[in-house]
Parts: C-alpha cells; sequence; structure tokens
C-alpha cells in the first residue's frame, strides 16, 4: 500500500472519528444548555452566550481534523 | 406580495449569474488546484493569464477582496456619520444600533472598563462578518476562506492581548500572570510547570482561533463549490453554461455559519482579554 491510498483511506476515517467525538461533546453540551434554560429561561441568554464559547471549543477540534485533510488532500492523486 | 417576488427574482439571477462562471471557468480552470467557485479576479486573471498583471491579479487575489470589504465597511459608516441627526435617519439608525448592541455585549463579559476595547473588537465582528458574506455574493470571494488572513487576524488579537497585559498588569503582574498567580508553597513549588504551559496556551490561542474560521468558512466554500458542479453536471448534455441551482439550501446554511464563526471569533477575542486584564471582582462571570 503506497502512501497515497493511506492518505485517502485514513483522512476521511481521521475525519469521521473527530466528527463523532465532537458530536457526542456537542450534544452533551447543547442538551445541559438547553436544560438549563428549560429551568430557568430568564437566564437564557447567559446560558447561551456560554453554551456558544463551548460548542466552538469543542467544534474547533473536528475542524483540525478538517484542516489536516486541506493540507493532506494534496498529496493525493497528484499523478 | 409583488416585492416579494421581485426579490425573489432577482436572487434567481443572482444565483444564475453565480452558476455562469463556474461553467466558464471550470474548462479554463486545468491548473492547479480549485476548491472555490470564480470570483471576478481570476475571470480576470484568466483573461490576463501570462502577462504580469495577470501574475498579479493571481498572488494579490485576498488581499484584494479584504481591502474591498473594508472599503465597503468604510463606504457605509462614512455615510452613517457623516452628517449625524438628533433624529437619526435609517442608515444612522441601523448602523447606532449595531454598535449600541455590540458595546452592550462586549461590555457585559469585561465589565466598564472593557469599553475601551470595543472599538477593536467590534470592528473585528464586523470585517469578519463582512468577509465571511462577501463569499457568498456572485463573483466575490471570502477573504476568510485562506488561512493567511485569519493568522493576521489573529495574531493582530494575539499582540493586542499581550500588550493589554503588560500595560494594565504591569511587567510584574504579567509575569505573575504567566506563573499562574502563585500564592501558596505548593502553588510556587509548581511554578516550572505552570510557565511552560501558560506560555503553550498563550501560543496556542492564536493557531486555535485562526484554523477554527479558516476552516469552517473553507468547509462551506467547499460544500457550495461541490454543489454548484453537481447542478451543472446534471444538466451538462444540454451544453447550455447554465445549471439546475441545488447550491441554494446551504447559501442558508452559510449565512448561519458565517454569522455564528464571526460572533465565535470575536466573543473568543473578548474572553482572552477577560483572561489577561486583572480580575478584582473574583467569581462573578
Amino acid at each position: 500500500m503506497d502512501y497515497q491510498a493511506m492518505l485517502g483511506l485514513t483522512l476521511p476515517l481521521g475525519l469521521g472519528i473527530a466528527a463523532i467525538g465532537s458530536g457526542l461533546g456537542l450534544g452533551r453540551a447543547v442538551g445541559s444548555a438547553m436544560e438549563a434554560i428549560g429551568r430557568q429561561p430568564e437566564a437564557s441568554g447567559k446560558i447561551q452566550v456560554a453554551m456558544i464559547i463551548g460548542a466552538a471549543l469543542i467544534e474547533a477540534l473536528t475542524i483540525y481534523a478538517l484542516v489536516t485533510v486541506f493540507l493532506l488532500q494534496g498529496k493525493i492523486g497528484g499523478q | 406580495m409583488p416585492r416579494f417576488f421581485v426579490h425573489g427574482l432577482v436572487c434567481c439571477a443572482a444565483l444564475l449569474t453565480g452558476v455562469a462562471p463556474y461553467a466558464a471557468g471550470a474548462s479554463a480552470a486545468g491548473e492547479g488546484e480549485q476548491h472555490e467557485l470564480p470570483n471576478f479576479i481570476t475571470l480576470l486573471g484568466q483573461l490576463l493569464a501570462g502577462t504580469s498583471a495577470g501574475e498579479f491579479l493571481h498572488r494579490w487575489e485576498n488581499v484584494i477582496f479584504s481591502l474591498l470589504v473594508a472599503g465597503f465597511i468604510i463606504l457605509v459608516v462614512r455615510l452613517a456619520s457623516r452628517n449625524p441627526q438628533l433624529q437619526p435617519g435609517k442608515l444612522q439608525n441601523f448602523i447606532e444600533l449595531i454598535i449600541e448592541e455590540l458595546e452592550k455585549f462586549i461590555v457585559g463579559i469585561l465589565g466598564p472598563r472593557g469599553r475601551k476595547y470595543v472599538p477593536f473588537l467590534g470592528t473585528l465582528f464586523l470585517y469578519i462578518l463582512c468577509m465571511n458574506y462577501f463569499g457568498l455574493i456572485p463573483l466575490m470571494k471570502a477573504p476568510t476562506a485562506n488561512i493567511n488572513q485569519t493568522l493576521a487576524l489573529s495574531l493582530c488579537v494575539f499582540i493586542y492581548v499581550q500588550y493589554a497585559g503588560l500595560r494594565e498588569n504591569g511587567v510584574l503582574g504579567y509575569v505573575d500572570h504567566l506563573m499562574g498567580q502563585p500564592r501558596t508553597a505548593m502553588q510556587w513549588a509548581l511554578v516550572w510547570l505552570m510557565v511552560p504551559i501558560h506560555i503553550i496556551g498563550e501560543l496556542a490561542k492564536p493557531v486555535s482561533l485562526a484554523c477554527r474560521l479558516f476552516g469552517n468558512i473553507t468547509g462551506e466554500d467547499i460544500l457550495i463549490f461541490i454543489f454548484v458542479g453537481l447542478g451543472v453536471a446534471i444538466t451538462s448534455f444540454t451544453h447550455v453554461p447554465v445549471g439546475v441551482p441545488l447550491q441554494v439550501p446551504f447559501y442558508f446554511l452559510a449565512l448561519l455559519t458565517g454569522f455564528i464563526q464571526a460572533l465565535v471569533f470575536m466573543l473568543l477575542s473578548t474572553i482572552y482579554f477577560a483572561m489577561m486584564l486583572p480580575h478584582e471582582d473574583e467569581g462573578h462571570h
């Protein structure tokens, strides 16, 4: 197996695994935030801001995997 | 009702003009990797291919677009604030609304002493928002879909945060912050561990800011590009350079991510300021 085939196999796999992880994390974060808003609707503004920060930090991990894919996909299929 | 209809027609025409240059550009592209819709700079560059002007346009594409966005913002704000009225007109009212909301938002996080950072952070938000949305206009490009642009923005934030930390805390306070504010003997014993962690943390912030914005906007551009390609491929048997606008739903997604990413960039920059500035009200976040 040459390195191009390896990259072609592992880049989507790695991105998928990263997406699973951040999906689980986002589910927990947003679910808890929704619960908190349901319990205290008057604090929804503050909770939403905190939730967006947390969601951005979690989502960044998948984006790093995506950036890696962008960086390495140029190496696939060259000639 | 007829007004809505006209808006729809204009939108459809805009989308179709977004598709047509793709069909023209796809055949001519060939060289290099292309994962964005062609914009008017690339089209001009192809017209002038081989000459130094074409080379210049190709190389300075993102800079030209970011300057265009900056010029657009300057123009709009200038028009709004050129002749301020006590009873504001539509544009002045709109700009004042945006600025007041931004100020309320940032002061809500940083507290009243953060008011002097509102111009920088608010401009950051407006600039990034306009750059993200510029990519949705046919024949335009989002400059934030390039890592150099986002890295430049996040380096600005990094330098300003360090400068503000040095200025507000003083040199000793800054070093104290880097040591994790040791107060007990146990914390002093762990200083050798905390200093590298804090330095790496400070250096990782701009990189993560830049990668987040770049990855999101590029991913969204590639998504739209692929669906435009799909729409053109569906009607390729007709040999007419128009396609089915399959990318339309993703424009709405792009509107959402463009706004959220601009907000997140500003919000995280504000948080970095809040972490660096001296906190006298510990525990009230």
